[in-house]
C-alpha cells in the first residue's frame, strides 16, 4: 500500500459566511512532488494553514504520515519544514543569523545551517543583513529556513511569487531535486499550471475549495481530448451560431474559438455552417487540449455549476 | 526546555535593535536629569541627604514617566519584529509550544525593564559621587545607601509587571506601533490625573510610583505583581487558541 505524507478527510474551514475549504479529501504520496492548483482564493493557502496548524478546521482531519496532526503537533512538525507566502525574515539580521535563531527554536545542530546555505546558493550572502537582499535572495532563504531540519516534509505556498524568470528557473531546479537528494516530500502550491506541470508527480486542483481533481500528472494529462480551432471574423457571432446549432463553443483570449468535437465529418458540417450564415472561415484545425485547458474547464466547469446552483 | 530554547533565539532577535540600546539611553537621561536638578540648586539646607533625595527622585522619576514608558517602547520593539514579516506563521509552524513563545516574550520584556532600572541605580550613585566631588557645599554626603536604592528598584520593578503584562499582550495582539504605542502614552497621561484619585491606588500605571505612597505601598506592590502574573495567563491562554489568519 502506498503511504501519503499527507491525508485530509473531509476538511471544512469557514470564515463567517464563505466557505474556503470544504469537504477536502487530499492524498500526497510520501517521497513526490504534489503541486497544489488553483486560482487565486481557491482555498490553497487556508488548506496550507490547516495542514501547518496555524488555524483549526471546523471539520475534518489532517494526518501527516499517518499520525493525526491534531494530536501531536509538535512531534509531527518536527518532520516538516515550511515556506507560507512571502518568508517571514528578520531584516536585521543577516542570513545566517536568520538560520540561527530558527536553528536554537529548533534545538538542531549548528552544521545544519551550513547545509541549508550550501543547498539554497546562498553561503557566500549569509553574512550580509536581509534587508540588502534581493527577493530572490530572500526567497531562497525562505527555502532554507524550511530545509534547515531536513524536513520529511516540505510544504511551500507560491515559493516563486514575485521572482523574475531567472529566480523562478533557479527555484525550480532546486524543488526538482529535493525528493531524489533528500527524500523530502515536497507538497507545493501554485495557480500556474505551467509551473506545477514542470516539477509535479501528483496535482490536486482546487477550486472555490473544492477538490475537482486529484491523481497523477499522466492520469490529468489523459484527459486531453482533442477538439477544433475555428477562426472566423465574427466570433461573437460564430460562437452563437455554434451553440445555437448545439456545437460546445469556447472563446479564446487570441479570438479563435474552441469546439468540442474531433472528426473530420464534424470540421466540415462546423465549417458549411457557418459559411451558410454569411461568416468569413480562415482558420480551421485538429488541436489536443493542453493541461491550461484542462483546468480551465474543470475550473469553469464548477464556477458555472455554482451559478446555475 | 522549550523555553530556554526559545529564550535563546529571542536573545538573538535583539541583536542590533533599538530596544536593546534603549535599555541605556532611558536610564542615563533620568540621572542626567536628577544631577543637574540637584547640581543646579544654590544652596543646601544642613538637613539635606544627598543619598535620600538623589535615588527617590530619581527612582520616582522612572516609575511614574520613563518605566511605563520604556515597557511601551520595549515590548512594541521586541513583539513588532514578529508583526514586521508576518513571521508568527513560520514560528507556529516550528515544533515551538505557543505557550513557550508568549511566556519567553514576556520575561524578555521583564529582563529589559530589570536591567535597565539597575542601570538607572549604578547612574544614580554615579551621579551622586560626581555631585559629592563637584559641590563641596553638600552636606550628608558620606553613607551610600545600596539597600535602600537597590530595595526600591525591585519594589518599582516588581509593581511594574502588570504593566508589562498588559503591554506584551496588546503588542503581541494586534500588529502596528501605532495601537501599542497610544495605549502607553495613553495609560501614562492618565496617570497624572489618576494619581490624585483615590482609586488612582488601584490603576495599573500609578502602580511603580505608588510603591513610594504611604497606604499604597501594599496594593501596588501585590496588585503589580500578582496582577501581573494573573494578566500574563490570560493573555497566554488567548495567545495559544488564536488562529494565525
Amino acid at each position: 500500500m502506498q503511504k501519503h505524507a499527507i491525508e485530509t478527510r473531509g476538511l471544512t474551514r469557514r470564515f463567517g459566511a464563505q466557505l474556503a475549504v470544504d469537504d477536502l479529501n487530499l492524498l500526497a504520496p510520501e517521497a513526490g512532488v504534489y503541486g497544489f492548483l488553483g486560482p487565486n482564493g481557491a482555498g490553497k493557502t487556508t488548506t496550507i494553514r490547516m495542514l501547518l496548524g496555524l488555524i483549526r478546521p471546523d471539520a475534518g482531519e489532517v494526518r501527516l504520515f499517518g499520525a493525526p496532526l491534531a494530536a501531536g503537533h509538535l512531534s509531527l512538525m518536527r518532520m516538516v519544514g515550511a515556506l507560507v507566502e512571502t518568508p517571514s525574515l528578520y531584516p536585521h539580521l543577516t542570513g545566517r543569523e536568520n538560520l540561527e535563531v530558527a536553528r536554537r527554536l529548533l534545538g538542531a545542530p549548528r552544521k545544519l545551517i551550513d547545509d541549508a546555505l550550501g543547498i539554497v546558493k546562498l553561503a557566500q550572502d549569509a553574512d550580509r543583513r536581509v534587508r540588502e537582499y534581493s527577493m530572490g535572495m530572500r526567497q531562497r532563504l525562505g527555502l532554507a529556513l524550511a530545509l534547515l531540519n531536513k524536513p520529511r516534509l516540505l510544504v511551500l505556498d507560491e515559493p516563486t511569487n514575485g521572482l523574475d524568470p531567472a529566480g523562478i528557473h533557479e527555484m525550480r531546479d532546486l524543488i526538482r531535486h529535493l525528493p531524489a537528494e533528500f527524500g523530502a516530500t515536497v507538497f507545493l502550491s501554485s495557480h500556474l499550471l505551467s509551473e506545477v506541470e514542470q516539477i509535479a508527480s501528483h496535482i490536486g486542483i482546487i477550486h472555490q475549495g473544492r477538490l475537482l481533481f486529484q491523481g497523477t500528472l499522466a492520469e490529468l494529462q489523459a484527459q486531453r481530448r482533442e477538439h477544433l480551432i475555428i477562426g472566423a471574423n465574427q466570433p461573437e457571432r460564430a460562437m452563437r451560431c455554434l451553440t445555437a446549432a448545439g456545437w460546445g463553443a469556447r472563446r479564446r483570449d487570441d479570438g479563435l474559438l474552441t469546439v468540442s468535437a474531433a472528426t473530420r465529418d464534424a470540421a466540415a458540417r462546423i465549417n458549411s455552417l457557418l459559411v451558410n450564415q454569411g461568416l468569413e472561415v480562415f482558420h480551421i484545425a485538429m488541436a489536443q487540449a493542453s493541461l491550461e485547458d484542462i483546468f480551465l474547464t474543470l475550473t469553469n466547469g464548477r464556477s458555472e455549476a455554482r451559478r446555475a446552483a | 526546555m522549550s523555553l530556554i530554547r526559545v529564550l535563546h533565539a529571542e536573545i538573538l532577535k535583539l541583536k542590533r535593535t533599538l530596544a536593546f540600546r534603549m535599555i541605556f539611553v532611558a536610564p542615563l537621561l533620568v540621572a542626567t536629569l536628577q544631577f543637574f536638578a540637584i547640581w543646579n540648586q544654590r544652596r543646601f539646607s544642613a538637613n539635606f541627604n544627598l543619598w535620600e533625595t538623589l535615588p527617590k527622585g530619581a527612582l520616582s522619576i522612572w516609575a511614574v514617566f520613563m518605566l511605563p514608558l520604556l515597557i511601551t517602547l520595549e515590548t512594541a520593539l521586541i513583539n513588532g519584529v514578529e508583526h514586521g514579516e508576518k513571521q508568527w506563521k513560520q514560528i507556529f509552524a516550528l515544533p515551538v509550544p505557543r505557550h513557550a513563545v508568549y511566556t519567553a516574550k514576556l520575561l524578555v520584556a521583564q529582563a529589559l525593564a530589570a536591567a535597565s532600572t539597575l542601570i538607572l541605580c549604578a547612574l544614580t550613585v554615579l551621579a551622586g559621587l560626581a555631585l559629592a566631588r563637584l559641590r563641596a557645599d553638600l552636606p550628608n554626603t558620606s553613607a551610600i545607601s545600596y539597600v535602600w536604592i537597590l530595595k526600591y528598584a525591585a519594589f518599582v520593578w516588581l509593581a511594574a509587571w502588570l504593566i508589562i503584562s498588559i503591554h506584551t499582550w496588546v503588542s503581541i495582539r494586534w500588529p502596528g506601533f501605532a495601537l501599542a504605542l497610544g495605549a502607553g502614552i495613553g495609560g501614562t497621561f492618565f496617570a497624572i490625573f489618576a494619581a490624585s484619585a483615590r482609586m488612582g491606588k488601584y490603576y495599573p500605571w500609578l502602580l511603580p510610583v505608588n510603591v513610594f505612597t504611604e497606604g499604597r505601598f501594599a496594593t501596588a506592590l501585590l496588585m503589580g505583581a500578582a496582577g501581573g502574573v494573573i494578566a500574563a495567563v490570560i493573555g497566554c491562554v488567548e495567545f495559544v487558541r488564536r488562529d494565525v489568519v
